[in-house]
């Protein structure tokens, strides 16, 4: 056992002194992980942000002051005022998704009630953005309908806009322009109405007093903390990748560093030495499951830590790390036993590894990954070990569910491990 | 008559495909002797050498070590130590590192191994170097820590395969003062090389070998007086230069002065060179 021990001792410490081994076994796989979970998460932890728009009032009224105040408000826009000229050309440069001008006269139409023609808002943006489209015309039907909604609510404005309304609708010259019909019964609704609101005390628009402003409709909204049930970021995502380009990466360099063993001669001394080739083979083993749980760890102490990847099931987690280390382990005997050479065992191992991680989910995530490619994945220990994770991390694996990938896994590695120990040639 | 013998090869052929390796080697190699295995690269050496580690098994034939041991028994190769032609040491660690690692698979811990690494870094003059990593050293002191390396256990037979290859003098002769020291020691030592010069300096006996068979076996002094041939008798005259193998150089230098006067003159002692040379037909270095 010790000569066992000391063989693993001595791989891990070489492992520890060649920095281009050490890289892709660490840092390679952080990068991964952090780079892609950033991608994947959006602009990192900044929050949700509004449609970028441009604001230009050319009424410079108080109804288009408080419009403009409507429109910032809330998380929906992020409003930049400008001019009329700059508005447009910072949609044009693309710079921003539309230009919001209020012409003059929007105040005034404002003030008409039922009667008139509509308060105008321009909207300039790229025709080839519709759904953004869409959804500024919700927005600022939205505003439009709080605005009015505020002018109902203070019965002192809402009587000093239906005095306005009755007083045009008397004038000769605006009498004219509307049907003699429509006319008298505006006049009997708008004389009506500001009858109703003279027995009714001038209430301020945000309803302080005992009785609370008149709304449409209230809404009692209770907030549920509802159980997630996908990952809750990308890092859920990126990170199993990261633990499999880890042992990934391990497993490549603990196989062609046995092959460098045979190639430099320091295995004719191994093998001179009074141990038998199980020994021999189990300390090879034993650093490369070392080296891949060291891995492991690191990479989960990182992503719980530094990227809030908090697994449903912690042992889930620990069956996950320990089947994808067997996994790789025979893989990694696969490899020393593939070439002759350092670079014959590396690139046959590679050639071998890279389409099995690419169909595997170590490159496209498994979520978003085409039907077809996987279905060919099925074939890649890549893939059962990311599932492993991914069940163990966010995907809430029952027990039995993590038994499938993480036994696939195992059988992998036994195979595997067989299979290179056989194929090894150690003179 | 095993105490006298440690390394006993009787008919051992070895092929690989359709080329020998080895062919019918038979040899003794006694105790306390440096015995040299000579012969150009593709003779054979290496493959005998591996043969008497138990790397390889041979085809044919019986190889003994201490009597009864077959080289395939751990405890056989534990009481021997190699130095292969190959530098096989880690080169990302330093010696002291090899050292140990190495002494570990012998079975020795703590104190003991303590000891024998300082032992043989001191042996090997590179105690002041112990804690640089090996890929800082020279050529001669990575052979000079393969060899300390074979050594570690304290091992009664030492297989040394080329130890000087690409090493500077200096660390060729420290590396030869510390073979001469290990036999002064009692240990019986295999030296494998082709510089001839190397096997007539150190060796007792040496066998040659080539095609992977045993041409010649001897002590380096009846190899040459045996097989060497007759010295060559150089002799410089009239502004020409004379060569003759002679049986009897003073008689012929006297001749050849009668007839005119003598410039200069020398004679060529034959060299296991001339005897390889006389053995094949070829020069070691062909």
């Amino acid at each position: 056992m010790s000569a066992i021990l000391a063989i693993a001792a001595k791989d891990l410490r070489v492992l520890f002194r060649v920095k281009a081994g050490l890289f892709f076994a660490f840092a390679w796989p952080l990068i991964i992980a952090v780079l892609f979970g950033a991608v994947f998460s959006g602009s990192g932890d900044s929050g949700p942000q509004g449609l970028q728009v441009a604001f230009a009032d050319e009424d410079q009224t108080p109804a288009s002051r408080d419009f403009a105040t409507l429109i910032a408000k809330g998380s929906q826009f992020t409003v930049q005022s400008a001019t009329r000229t700059q508005a447009i050309d910072l949609v044009r440069r693309g710079k921003l998704a539309a230009a919001l001008i209020l012409p003059k006269g929007f105040g005034e139409a404002s003030q008409r009630l039922f009667y008139g023609a509509p308060p105008q808002i321009e909207v300039w943006m790229d025709p080839s953005r519709k759904a953004e489209s869409a959804m500024i015309q919700g927005l600022l039907f939205q505003r439009a309908a709080q605005l009015m909604q505020k002018k109902m609510s203070d019965s002192g404005a809402m009587r000093g806009s239906i005095r306005d309304g009755l007083s045009k609708l008397n004038d000769a010259k605006t009498a004219k322009t509307i049907d003699p019909r429509q006319r008298a019964s505006l006049l009997r609704f708008l004389g009506g109405l500001d009858s109703v609101l003279a027995d009714t005390p001038a209430t301020p628009s945000e309803g302080t007093g005992s009785q609370p402003a008149w709304q449409p409709l209230a809404v009692d909204q209770h907030d549920i903390s509802r159980r997630k049930e996908g990952p809750q970021s990308g890092y859920d995502i990126t990170f199993p990748q990261g633990l499999v380009w880890g042992i990934l990466g391990c497993a490549m360099t603990f196989g062609i560093g046995f092959v460098s063993e045979r190639t430099h001669g320091t295995l004719v001394r191994l093998q001179m030495a009074p141990i038998d080739r199980v020994q021999l083979l189990a300390g090879k083993a034993l650093a490369c499951a070392a080296a891949c749980l060291l891995i492991e760890l690191v990479l989960c102490l990182v992503g719980v830590f530094g990227f809030h990847v908090v697994p449903r099931h912690w042992l889930f987690l620990g069956l996950a790390c320990f089947s994808s280390m067997l996994a790789f382990v025979g893989i990694m005997m696969l490899v020393a036993g593939l070439g002759k050479t350092e670079q014959a065992a590396a690139g046959v191992g590679w050639a071998i590894m890279m389409p099995l991680s690419l169909f595997g989910g170590a490159m496209i995530p498994l979520a978003f990954m085409p039907h077809w490619m996987a279905r060919i994945g099925v074939v890649s220990p890549v893939r059962w070990s990311i599932t492993a994770f991914e069940g163990a991390i966010w995907r809430g694996f029952s027990f039995q569910e993590m038994l499938l990938p993480c036994g696939i896994l195992a059988a992998i590695g036994i195979v595997c491990f067989v299979v290179g120990t056989r194929t090894l040639r150690l003179s | 008559m095993p105490d006298e013998i440690p390394i006993s090869l009787r008919q051992v052929k070895k092929q690989f495909g359709a080329l020998t390796a080895v062919d019918g080697l038979s040899l003794d190699v006694r105790r306390g002797e440096i015995f040299g295995l000579l012969g150009p690269n593709g003779a054979g050496k290496s493959t005998t050498i591996h043969c008497i580690i138990g790397l390889i098994e041979p085809d044919e034939g019986e190889i003994r070590i201490n009597g009864t041991g077959k080289p395939s028994q751990p405890a056989v190769r534990a009481r021997m130590g190699i130095a292969p032609q190959a530098l096989s040491i880690y080169e990302v660690l330093t010696a002291e590192e090899n050292l140990a690692f190495f002494g570990q698979l012998y079975g020795l811990t703590g104190r003991h191994l303590k000891q024998r690494v300082d032992w043989t870094l001191d042996f090997v003059g590179l105690k002041n170097r112990r804690s640089d990593a090996v890929k800082t050293y020279s050529g001669g002191m990575k052979r000079r820590i393969n060899l300390a390396v074979a050594l570690l256990h304290d091992p009664d037979i030492i297989l040394l395969d080329e130890p000087t290859v690409g090493v500077d003098p200096q660390s060729r002769n420290s590396i030869f003062d510390n073979i001469l020291a290990l036999k002064a020691e009692g240990r019986t030592i295999i030296y494998t090389t082709h510089y001839m010069e190397e096997a007539e300096r150190l060796c007792d006996r040496v066998g040659i070998m080539d095609h992977g068979k045993l041409l010649a076996l001897g002590s380096v002094k009846s190899l040459i007086a045996e097989r060497g041939g007759l010295p060559l008798l150089v002799v410089e005259t009239g502004g020409k230069d004379i060569e003759m193998r002679s049986a009897d150089p003073l008689a012929d230098l006297n001749r050849l002065a009668a007839s005119a006067p003598v410039e200069r003159f020398r004679l060529d002692q034959p060299t296991l060179e001339e005897v390889f040379l006389n053995l094949t037909g070829r020069t070691l270095r062909d």
